[in-house]
């Protein structure tokens, strides 16, 4: 007996629908960001202008170069991208270690740790901050990117280390065993075999890293005050105390800082589905 | 496996101890020095009076002191960040839910589509905070546009409705009111949702569809199927964003700081902004500021733990024969 199933006449209806609601919703999320590149090609009378259309009849590409001369904002970038990719790597490293050390050492007390680790995700440490910024000043750190950078390389991101080891724990046990079996020590075990197959949760974490890091406001906040050192989410900052007047550049300087974010996760985006439900059955 | 005179050995379970220490020692050398130690030194730090300065004339011994002579910003900002939470955090996990139900069609070209929901998540933080900035300015931003836009639109259906009444409608001062400014926050909170969609969206994508054929060859339409197989799938990641949404409410800190502005009189001052200036801004109460992050440490422990203990049997987790091992 044949069973014959979706073959529902109101099936097309359903797709223009679902289409219709896509493309409504995505409209929505994608509004304000195309509000910002409107407003960041702007002259300022057309901004505070309430009765001027969105769309600048001349777009004013100096915007950009006048967020470079405003203020040191190469410079903020700069610092950026050296606090993000420090941290990232560190983080890397760590947290594979970390996962590893969970997954398929015998760590002392696994259970106990990987509870805590759940822990550490759901409880952030924004309630610590404050004897980890005495901690920091008494080690004469404030001003320094080190508050920034060494926590990442101390086992850099809860959800890293969560990342690895789910991945570790689905890596075949054959596989994680042979080179182990051969005579490797878990170093070489570790650096030869586990790391290359985890290229998916490699890039993920890379990536997933060097965004937390290009955003993190509160950190630099705390303990930075020269703005040379600024990293960019301070730096739009004081385009903001700027923008009582001149919110075109804050915007342009929004959409320069987004770039980066934008480069890593557009080509990082692919990895991330593998890395986060490795060997799941595609139905 | 191996032809050899000896058998390879697996190294002594004891040396793989060490392996497996050393490997984690950076992790756990951060959860000590970072976390857990200063849980107790904040603790500690609690029950004194102190400008985390001056070592001379600084520290006092208060016992709990601070935990009673709580002052009125302690007050407001507590309250300001419930409201901010029972409107977010709810509103969120439908949002985010529904996003995810809409993201999991199997259509061509969901991928942008996808991509797009989950740009402004990635791009979060200082950027999406001016943006929203920008939006919400009463006078120019495009929140009010498309509000002054819309009444126009109604204009003249409500002249036809009520031939006296027209749309003068007011369009709200968003960031520039006291009553207004948290609901934007929430409109923000919930443009940030691509986090809690993508965790709704592995979890939808791991249900077998093989239920849902089932479900629907025993007859079940498409709401009595959403009930009973597909919420109930997706009961540990309702609890996962619930829990991780309503901790991360609490803590808000970046809009709360970057947003504020007198016109909100105080409508944004938030728990860990007062925690802030408390710490940050002459006088520099550090002991205060440190009974405070453990009021809300308590808080959050209490209320989370709660959650997740009371919904323990509503939570469908599906057993290690069907997915692949999470535990």
């Amino acid at each position: 007996m044949k069973i014959e199933v979706n073959t529902k006449p109101n099936r097309s209806w359903r797709t223009v629908l679902t289409y219709t609601a896509l493309c409504v919703v995505a409209t929505l999320f994608a509004l304000p960001l195309i509000a910002c590149l409107l407003t960041s090609l702007q002259p300022l009378e057309r901004v505070y202008d309430a009765n001027a259309p969105l769309l600048p009849s001349q777009p004013r590409w100096t915007n950009y170069v006048e967020v470079f001369r405003t203020l040191p904002f190469a410079r903020f970038m700069v610092n950026s991208t050296l606090i993000s990719t420090t941290a990232a790597f560190g983080a890397v490293l760590t947290s594979s270690m970390a996962g590893y050390a969970l997954a398929n050492l015998n760590l002392p007390y696994r259970r106990l740790w990987f509870t805590a680790l759940i822990a550490t995700l759901i409880l952030p440490s924004q309630i610590l901050f404050i004897p980890q910024f005495m901690l920091f000043d008494a080690l004469g750190w404030i001003g320094t990117y080190k508050p920034l950078i060494v926590p990442a390389w101390l086992g850099g991101g809860a959800f890293n280390i969560f990342l690895f080891r789910q991945f570790f724990k689905s890596i075949p046990k054959p596989l994680a065993e042979a080179a182990e079996l051969d005579g490797a020590s878990p170093w070489q075990c570790y650096r030869y075999v586990m790391m290359p197959t985890a290229r998916p949760v490699v890039v993920t974490a890379a990536s997933l890293s060097f965004m937390l890091h290009w955003r993190f406001f509160f950190g630099p906040l705390m303990y930075l005050s020269d703005f040379n050192t600024f990293p960019v989410s301070l730096g739009l900052r004081m385009y903001q105390t700027l923008a009582g007047t001149w919110i075109n550049l804050l915007m342009a300087a929004t959409v320069i800082s987004t770039i980066p974010l934008l480069a890593i996760f557009l080509m990082g985006q692919r990895f991330f589905p593998d890395a986060v439900s490795p060997n799941s059955d595609a139905d | 496996m191996i032809a050899s005179k000896r058998r390879p050995t697996k190294p002594e379970p004891h040396s793989r101890k060490r392996h497996a220490l050393l490997f984690a020692a950076p992790w756990l050398a951060g959860l000590v020095i970072l976390s857990i130690g200063p849980m107790f030194a904040s603790l500690i730090l609690s029950f004194t009076r102190w400008d985390g300065l001056s070592f001379s004339d600084g520290i006092e011994w208060v016992g709990t002191a601070n935990y009673h002579e709580l002052d009125d910003e302690f007050t407001k900002s507590l309250t300001n960040s419930l409201v901010y939470s029972a409107l977010a955090v709810p509103l969120g996990l439908i949002v985010s839910l529904a996003l995810a139900l809409l993201a999991n069609a199997r259509l061509r070209g969901i991928r942008i589509f996808r991509t797009i929901l989950m740009l402004p998540y990635m791009l979060g933080g200082v950027a999406t905070i001016m943006i929203a900035g920008w939006i919400f300015n009463p006078r120019f931003g495009l929140m009010n546009r498309c509000m002054n836009l819309a009444y126009a639109v109604l204009d003249p259906v409500v002249r036809i409705v009520n031939t006296t009444g027209t749309t003068d409608w007011p369009t709200p001062d968003w960031l520039y009111s006291p009553t207004a400014c948290k609901p934007a926050l929430v409109l923000l909170h919930l443009w940030l949702g691509g986090g809690s969609m993508l965790v709704f969206l592995a979890a939808l994508q791991r249900i077998p569809r093989s239920l849902h054929e089932a479900a629907r060859l025993d007859g079940a339409g498409t709401a009595s199927r959403f009930r009973h197989v597909t919420l109930v799938h997706l009961s540990p990641a309702i609890l996962f964003n619930l829990i991780v949404g309503w901790v991360f409410a609490m803590q808000a800190f970046d809009q709360s700081y970057l947003l504020y502005n007198r016109s909100q009189r105080d409508g944004l001052l938030f728990y860990m902004l007062n925690v802030y200036r408390t710490a940050f801004d002459a006088p520099y109460r550090m002991g205060y500021a440190a009974a405070l992050c453990w009021i809300l440490f308590c808080i959050l422990a209490i209320t989370a733990g709660s959650l997740f203990v009371f919904t323990r049997k509503r939570i469908y987790y599906v057993s290690q024969s069907q997915h692949a091992p999470i535990y």
